[in-house]
């Protein structure tokens, strides 16, 4: 039974590991495809290790996460009070649904030209880049919590005197909750998308920055640190996120 | 008179005809009274209970509590759902208190105090860190006449609210429910489609009928609590209202 359950905690590495062997033949072992085409994972360590010593990988980590999270905490701000309020009054949002179904399917990145006129080159522009990209998830996925509170609850509240306010903050609030961190956790991993290709064209910083510099200067090794770096933050943010559904979801 | 019931009526439309749930009703409720609305499905019964807890609106007719026009729920009218109406986020206790917390009129340990000991009586403060969805649907039940108890609502609407739980279960809530009654001398308006139910609770049990919904004759039980269902008193008044009810009940 033991080896059983470590056998499956595994299984997910097998193929990981695999891709990294393979890998290692093709370039490094065979020396079938050249540096320039896919570095070896030598190389890539070794680009990794020089990013570490110099501190360039951690800045410009730290940067890419400023500008998610900002993006993130903004978007929230303006998507869970909208949403609230277009998902409790039904006029608000037949109102609102037709822009918001025209707006939403726009890809964040087509916001880049107007980001650039509208905020220059650097934080601000990549941050209203992710702003644009995941404030639509959360509020689409607010909207609907808040449509589906049971009803019964809100006219349980309301008979033992619960105002509206009430009932908005102390019932729809709470009972939508995992639905807004659905929303969230839908929005962030846009954010991460957006934030990179922000990064390539209206940033001087972050992890996108790092991947297009690399590029431009032969250093395929580094690129591969930089995509690296970025699965791994959303891996985190994903595990993050299922936590947090663990403790809200009853 | 507590509930005045003046010449109600009330129809649902749907999609193709309109059909009358309830067609001049007039009821009076005496103050500490038990009473039962008896019918079959689609005779209003839970219809005109909603309206007596200003859930529904009227087409017409009025409904006074105290000498107060019924205008829309209050915590004066305390009302227990068929369905489980726990909020789902909250543990027994902050459920119970749910009423208090926000009329804070008291201090928060005068609330909790009053909660515990409410739990107390009802054989459940053991459970007052548990969530909803960890009880019995019994256990749910009488959580939720505690926290319409602890709101000092001295009028208690309940809709079928033991019809969910087997007969074991649902005997001992019975009895419950009369001890509670009692002891707080709340009023009830108890909705039932179970003749057993009806004459072990009722003071008087309102007889209803159905297309359109009305009130057929009203029954006095006029035995002592607790009443025992084997003796020949019951099964007189068993008899005679299933008599009054016709073909469709058992």
């Amino acid at each position: 039974m033991i080896i059983l359950k470590f056998e499956k905690k595994l299984l997910p590495f097998i193929l990981p590991i695999l891709l990294i062997v393979v890998w290692y033949i093709i370039t490094s072992g065979l020396n079938l495809v050249p540096y320039y085409i896919l570095p070896s994972p030598v190389d890539v360590f070794g680009a990794g290790a020089n990013l570490v010593m110099n501190g360039k990988l951690l800045d410009n980590t730290i940067n890419t996460l400023i500008k998610v999270f900002l993006g993130i905490i903004l978007a929230s701000v303006v998507a869970i009070p909208l949403g609230i309020l277009l998902g409790w009054y039904e006029s608000l949002d037949k109102l609102s649904s037709l822009i918001i179904s025209i707006l939403r399917p726009i890809p964040p990145i087509a916001w880049i030209p107007f980001s650039i006129l509208w905020f220059g080159i650097g934080l601000s522009s990549a941050v209203f880049v992710i702003f644009v990209g995941c404030v639509f998830s959360v509020l689409v996925y607010t909207i609907d919590g808040v449509k589906r509170t049971d009803k019964v609850l809100i006219e349980a509240a309301s008979t033992l005197g619960a105002n509206n306010w009430d009932i908005l903050t102390k019932v729809v609030l709470p009972s939508s909750l995992p639905y807004i961190v659905s929303g969230l956790k839908v929005g962030v991993s846009i954010a991460l998308m957006c934030t990179v290709s922000a990064e390539m064209i209206v940033s001087s910083k972050g992890l996108g920055y790092m991947i297009l510099t690399a590029s431009t200067l032969f250093d395929p090794g580094t690129m591969v640190v930089g995509m690296i770096i970025i699965g791994i933050i959303g891996i985190l943010f994903d595990l993050g996120f299922r936590k947090a559904q663990d403790k809200i979801f009853w | 008179m507590v509930i005045d019931i003046k010449n109600i009526s009330k129809s649902f439309a749907t999609k193709d005809k309109e059909f009358t749930a309830l067609e001049d009703i007039n009821l009076s409720i005496g103050e500490g009274e038990l009473i039962c609305l008896l019918g079959p499905s689609g005779c209003g019964k839970t219809t005109l209970l909603r309206l007596i807890g200003g859930l529904e609106k009227a087409d017409s007719g009025e409904i006074y509590d105290r000498g107060e026009l019924v205008t829309g729920p209050s915590k004066e009218r305390g009302f227990i759902f068929q369905q489980y109406s726990l909020f789902p986020w909250l543990n027994v206790l902050d459920n119970v208190m749910f009423g208090l917390n926000l009329s804070g009129d008291k201090s928060k340990e005068e609330n909790l105090a009053a909660a515990e000991r409410y739990l107390e009586r009802v054989g459940l403060a053991e459970f007052k860190y548990n969530y909803p969805h960890e009880l019995s649907g019994g256990m749910k039940q009488r959580v939720a006449i505690i926290r319409s108890l602890l709101n000092h609502t001295p009028v208690l609407l309940m809709d079928e609210p033991f019809s969910a739980v087997d007969m074991l279960n649902r005997h001992n809530l019975q009895e419950q429910l009369i001890e509670v009654w009692k002891r707080f001398n709340s009023t009830i308006v108890f909705v039932t489609h179970d003749v057993d139910e009806a004459v072990y609770l009722a003071d008087k049990i309102v007889v209803m009928d159905k297309k359109p919904g009305r009130i057929k004759e009203i029954v006095s039980v006029d035995l002592p609590h607790p009443r025992q269902r084997e003796s020949k008193e019951f099964l007189n008044f068993q008899d005679q209202i299933e008599k009054l009810l016709g073909v469709w009940e058992i």
